[in-house]
């Protein structure tokens, strides 16, 4: 789940996941969405691929990115984190106003 | 550490007094170094637990029971969403001294199964989830620069 976290934190690859979300689409395609780079592309989709959020997919020579939902439907994987996170949040914060006691 | 699939549970030991670790589940203020943008709480039973996360999303629900400094409880759900709308599951926070420090107990009860997403929209709204969840490593800017279409 962390991998996911990590591949979603990053604003261009949560707006390639919005671009793949209804339709396959090759990297070029995506690619010409952003000002930035092809290997920079290539390298958010191999990101995104790696944490399970798309599949590719080759034909010829071009690869082909869809979104793969199931990776993000899992409630109680979301509210895990969602808490494990928070939870290390408030320790820290009551630990800091514990000690200026 | 999980029960059953329903429930979540984890425990900590914070190094601060019960009364500390218990005013951050009740004090607007305190919970916003740990969670959420903007606050409306009542800590009474009955009283309105309302966090707004992040803009995009706020959790919903009363507080049930407020036994300071040894145990809160109170509902939460999601505004806007079926699957988990506010109320609907429990939220405890059981605190036990420890010598200086406190151990705290953290239960959610009464989550929706897991299940797969049944149309594209439940997918980004979980996308939408897991920024909450990923919140604490992503600036605040983009979280609204997110929902600019």
């Amino acid at each position: 789940m962390e991998t996911v976290l990590r591949a979603i934190a990053d604003p261009r690859r949560r707006e390639i996941m919005r671009l793949v979300r209804y339709e396959e689409r090759a990297a070029g395609a995506i690619a010409a969405h952003f000002d930035v780079s092809r290997p920079a592309i290539s390298q958010h989709l191999a990101i995104l691929r790696e944490a399970g959020l798309v599949t590719e997919r080759r034909e010829g020579n071009r690869r082909l990115y869809r979104a793969r939902p199931e990776a993000l439907t899992d409630v109680r994987a979301y509210i895990e984190e969602f808490w494990t996170d928070h939870l290390a949040r408030l320790k820290t914060a009551a630990e800091q106003e514990g000690k200026a006691r | 550490m999980n029960d059953d699939e329903g429930t979540f549970s984890h425990e900590i030991r914070i190094d601060a007094p019960a009364d500390v670790v218990f005013s951050y589940f009740t004090d607007p203020e305190k919970m916003a170094r740990w969670m959420g943008i903007d606050h409306k709480l009542d800590p009474v039973p009955g009283g309105v637990f309302m966090v707004d996360i992040n803009g995009k999303f706020a959790a919903a629900g009363e507080y049930v029971e407020v036994e300071p400094p040894r145990r809160v409880v109170f509902t939460w759900g999601w505004q806007g969403d079926p699957d988990m709308p506010p109320g609907s599951t429990t939220v405890e926070a059981n605190l036990t001294p420890d010598g200086d420090a406190t151990i705290l107990h953290f239960v959610h009860r009464g989550l929706p199964p897991s299940r797969q997403a049944t149309h594209a929209d439940g997918w980004l709204h979980y996308l939408g989830r897991l920024e909450i969840a990923g919140g604490g490593n992503d600036p605040g800017p983009d979280l609204k620069a997110g929902s600019d279409e």
